[in-house]
């Protein structure tokens, strides 16, 4: 399995890669020295280094503070290099970093859930924590791309979506906890804020382990190049040899994880900086990478001090914020490598829509909204609303129901059109990143410092989701783009809205309390009106839906059978797209962005084999309405008077479904 | 001695004597609230100083680790989360007022469906909050029928800010940076605007802390700023993290920091920087404990 990584590796020659490594430390030297002239004179640096004169506040911060700040984006990074260059040697896999293969997520995960319920084991065992969260969320990623051969696109897939769950457990955890919020939104940017030697000595011990470690894997590593038949016949098992890089890489990233939080992007990017320089073995690649990543994350270090801002951003905030972009521009390089071909086994029984199935589902929603108007918990516990009661919680406990079913719904009827338009299962609103895009639109209108009202939080959501759907649209156009490629692209894209999330919440805005609540998904500030606009455009697109019928039905046949067929593709994707990308902004609003309805519910739909197109549309609509009706109902009761945000509830179901789809596809 | 003003005795006098003047009128007059639900911390704090405790607070759990004092009566029920206080229990509760305080990105207006509401626009410019405490604490006190309790409380709070000055008064005081610890890498100071800067100067104590503060007069800064106050003398708000304890015992910033070679650093019990009037007299004689002691 050779990608087209391997092949650029040996475009330039190693002559080129000493200068040019040279000229960018040159250029780090030259904006640190800058940066440490303003603390300190050029002639007292020596005699700050090496014999502090600590009631001198320049050579105290340049000894304790400066210098460490230094030393350790420079150990962080280059442990960050070589973890990535040892991921992308073992998996195979152009895109493989511990960002990407969800162990920095897991190791916060693990640090989070430490903090709440045991403290104690951060006094002793940051680290060990932060392996053993970093090691199992690897372990998921690699079991679920295990059975397809570790495919690259399918591998990361699984990582960023591993990751998603992650991130909205530790949500999770900060709404159950509020204690530790500020400490693990600090942690997640990852700052790089040091006060004293102690975290970079430590961090050095453990990047020089590591890189002994790597060394003695080289020749293993290197048969590791070869397919696994001839690995085999060489006598290793290549299962071994995985399981031991994977173990280096993934105890240096969470040592950097548990010493200086989260840095995303730096070890996907170090390995192919060696790979432009012309580092052609996996011992070159190695010692290359881990420069490339050190020379990376000081240089991004100094660039966040200088950058003329209010407030610092954080380091890791920004590597994410330039390593999304990067990841998108990798893409292209990478074969497709998943089936383009949708529809899942159609082994289940087809089904059509019966006349008293239209019966049936009004009567299961008409259940389950009376339920969650009905049954409820108060001062006294649970109780079921009498009569009277019921005429008082109404006014509270309809909108949030209503809003949640139409939202639920819509959103099912979004994924529906997106995968039929993409011919791909994997394909939703959430997962496309069109939510992400919405989500985007609404942080970035929070940070000019806009009131945020509803009908501006509504322009800002659908001009952020039709801003993705266009370049998902351009990049659908292309055709060296899979359909793997764009969902990667949707997921790079909810990295960028994570990032920037993170900043808001980091800066202690007082609003933050507003933004978390919506971002992690909540009907709290639903209003009758929220809910008659959502039931509109849910009515409009069911109504407007049997239109589409024939196009929906042709399409997933690929491009070639829908233009001899005489659809006239452009126009009909466009509307499509259109339709869907809509849609998604509204729900957005609503629910937030986190919610994978739009997924789940076009694969129930066709799991219980509704596979035309207007029959699966209802059906999903159906399940998706009553699905978030639902999980709306649990999230105002379970943990009453507190909520749990009725995305992470379905987050944390959803995450796990779609990665088990892809685990289960042949 | 946390406080320095007897509301409790002197409430039950008036109280006595009060209510039985007041008894033939109170079918004229709309009697004050009695059941208050405050859906955040600074308001129950007022609340509380006023003598009369909430039914219902905002994060319950947050207020017993941040805010500590005045203790709230068991009776006291959780609202939920300060951001998305629960509806339905305060539906359910059916109190007289709802007191909402500036900053929580809540619209008061929403509140009025299930009570009259009131906002408590602390700290909503950053001059003189201790000015601010005041006049609130007027305004609070004619809006539960506790005018004579405020007043009480604004009498004995500059009596124990007086008293706090005198016992500091002969003693030659190096200037002092207040801080809560954010994590163990940052650090909340406060500064201009914030009501601790204003008790800071009633008891002719310097705060080293001279920089730009944000819109509630705290600055969030890296704990090498606290290489620029020199010799100041450092004072933690309880509570203190572990990892932070870690961090001043590991770290070689901190402990060659001229500040922290200058004075050990010292803590005093939890308060709430964001309150009322029964914070500035907390914090007065919680100080003068701590500075007589240190």
């Amino acid at each position: 399995m050779t990608t087209g990584w391997q092949a650029s590796l040996e475009r330039r020659s190693t002559p080129f890669a000493i200068p040019a490594l040279l000229a960018f430390t040159g250029l780090c030297v030259l904006l640190t020295s800058l940066r440490l002239t303003e603390l300190l004179p050029l002639n007292l640096w020596w005699s700050a280094l090496i014999a502090p004169d600590t009631t001198h506040v320049g050579q105290l911060l340049f000894h304790h503070s400066a210098l460490p700040r230094v030393a350790v984006s420079i150990v962080a990074g280059a442990a960050l290099g070589l973890a990535g260059a040892i991921f992308q040697q073992t998996l195979r896999n152009p895109l493989a970093e511990p960002a990407t293969v969800g162990t920095a997520a897991g190791a916060n995960l693990a640090l989070g859930t430490a903090a709440i319920l045991a403290p104690f084991l951060l006094e002793t065992g940051r680290e060990l924590v932060a392996i053993g969260g970093g090691a199992l969320a690897t372990a998921a990623v690699i079991l679920i791309a295990w059975r397809r051969h570790l495919s690259p696109v399918l591998l990361v897939l699984a990582g960023l979506v591993v990751s998603l769950v992650c991130g909205s457990a530790s949500a999770l955890l900060v709404v159950l906890d509020r204690d530790y919020m500020t400490e693990l939104f600090i942690w997640q940017t990852g700052s790089l804020i040091q006060n004293g030697m102690a975290v970079v000595t430590n961090l050095s011990v453990k990047l020089l382990i590591g890189f002994a470690l790597a060394t003695g894997l080289i020749r293993p590593m290197r048969i590791l190049e070869l397919d696994d038949e001839s690995t085999r016949s060489l006598g290793f098992s290549p299962a071994v040899l995985r399981l031991a890089g994977l173990a280096v890489a993934v105890w240096l990233s969470a040592a950097v994880v548990a010493a200086v939080g989260v840095i995303g992007f730096v070890g996907l990017a170090a390995p192919h900086i060696a790979g432009a320089l012309g580092a052609r073995t996996f011992a070159g690649r190695m010692v290359a990478a881990s420069a490339g990543g050190a020379l990376l994350l000081w240089f991004t270090d100094q660039l966040v001090q200088v950058l003329p801002l209010s407030e610092e951003v954080p380091t890791g905030t920004a590597t994410a914020l330039i390593g999304a972009p990067l990841l998108l521009l990798l893409l292209p390089r990478m074969r497709a490598i998943m089936p383009t071909h949708g529809g899942s086994g159609m082994a289940s029984p087809r089904h059509v829509i019966g006349w008293w199935m239209p019966f049936a589902a009004t009567a299961t929603i008409a259940v389950t909204i009376a339920l969650s108007l009905l049954l409820a918990r108060g001062v006294d516990g649970w109780h079921w609303a009498s009569g009277a009661e019921l005429a008082t919680f109404l006014p509270l406990r309809l909108p949030r129901a209503l809003v949640a079913l139409s939202a639920g719904a819509i959103l099912a009827v979004s994924g529906t059109l997106i995968q039929r338009l993409t011919g791909n299962p994997m394909a939703s609103p959430e997962v496309l990143g069109i939510s992400s895009g919405a989500a985007i639109g609404i942080i970035l209108l929070f940070l000019i410092g806009i009131q945020l009202d509803r009908t501006s939080m509504i322009l800002a959501a659908a001009a952020g989701a039709l801003l993705t759907l266009g370049a998902i649209v351009l990049m659908a156009a292309r055709a060296s783009f899979s359909p793997d490629h764009i969902l990667l692209a949707g997921i790079s894209l909810s990295a960028i809205g994570t990032g920037l999330a993170a900043l808001v919440l980091a800066s202690g805005d007082p609003r933050i309390d507003f933004l978390l609540a919506w971002l992690s998904g909540s009907t709290y500030r639903a209003t009758l009106g929220d809910a008659a606009t959502a039931g509109c455009i849910l009515l409009a697109i069911l109504a407007g839906s049997p239109l589409m019928s024939r196009w929906l039905e042709i399409l997933p046949l690929g491009q070639a059978t829908s233009l001899s067929l005489g659809v006239p593709l452009k126009t009909v994707r466009l509307s499509i797209l259109l339709a869907a990308g809509l849609c998604a902004a509204a729900a957005t609003v609503f629910v937030g962005p986190l919610s994978f309805v739009g997924l789940i519910a076009p694969r129930a739909a066709d799991y219980l084999g509704y596979h035309r197109p207007l029959p699966q549309l209802f059906v999903s609509a159906f399940l998706g309405g009553v699905t978030m009706a639902v999980a709306d109902w649990l999230s105002r009761t379970i943990i009453f008077p507190w909520q749990v945000p009725v995305g992470l509830l379905i987050a944390l179901v959803g995450g796990p479904f779609f990665l088990w789809q892809i685990a289960k596809r042949k | 001695m946390s406080a320095g003003f007897h509301y409790p005795t002197r409430r039950a006098f008036l109280g006595g004597t009060g209510a039985f003047a007041a008894f033939p009128f109170r079918g004229f007059a709309s009697s004050p609230p009695r059941r208050v639900a405050c859906l955040e911390w600074t308001a129950a704090g007022m609340v509380m100083s006023l003598g009369l405790a909430p039914i219902a607070v905002g994060d319950l759990k947050g207020y017993r680790q941040w805010v500590d004092q005045p203790t709230l009566p068991g009776t006291t029920l959780d609202l939920g989360s300060r951001g998305e206080p629960s509806l339905e229990l305060l539906e359910e509760l059916d109190p007289d007022l709802i007191i909402a305080t500036y900053g929580y990105a809540l619209e008061v207006g929403d509140f009025e469906r299930f009570a009259p509401t009131y906002d408590l626009p602390l700290y909503a410019d950053k001059t003189s909050p201790y000015a601010q405490a005041r006049l609130e604490t007027k305004r609070l006190g004619e809006r539960l029928g506790r005018e004579r309790e405020a007043e009480a409380l604004l009498l004995g709070t500059e009596r124990t800010i007086n008293q706090s000055r005198l016992r500091l008064a002969d003693r030659k005081a190096a200037p002092l940076c207040l801080f809560t610890f954010f994590d163990n890498r940052h650090l909340r100071i406060y500064g201009a605007g914030s009501l601790l800067q204003d008790v800071l100067d009633r008891l002719d104590l310097r705060n080293a802390w001279d920089r730009e503060t944000s819109e509630w007069g705290i600055s969030t800064v890296g704990v090498e700023q606290l290489a620029t106050i020199d010799e100041a003398r450092l004072v933690c708000l309880e509570p203190i993290m572990p990892h932070a304890v870690r961090m001043m015992r590991r770290s070689s910033l901190w402990q060659n920091l001229p500040a922290v070679r200058a004075h050990p650093i010292t803590s005093i019990p939890t308060l709430w920087p964001f309150g009322g009037l029964d914070v500035a007299a907390r914090f007065a004689s919680l100080l003068a404990d701590n500075l007589v002691s240190a």
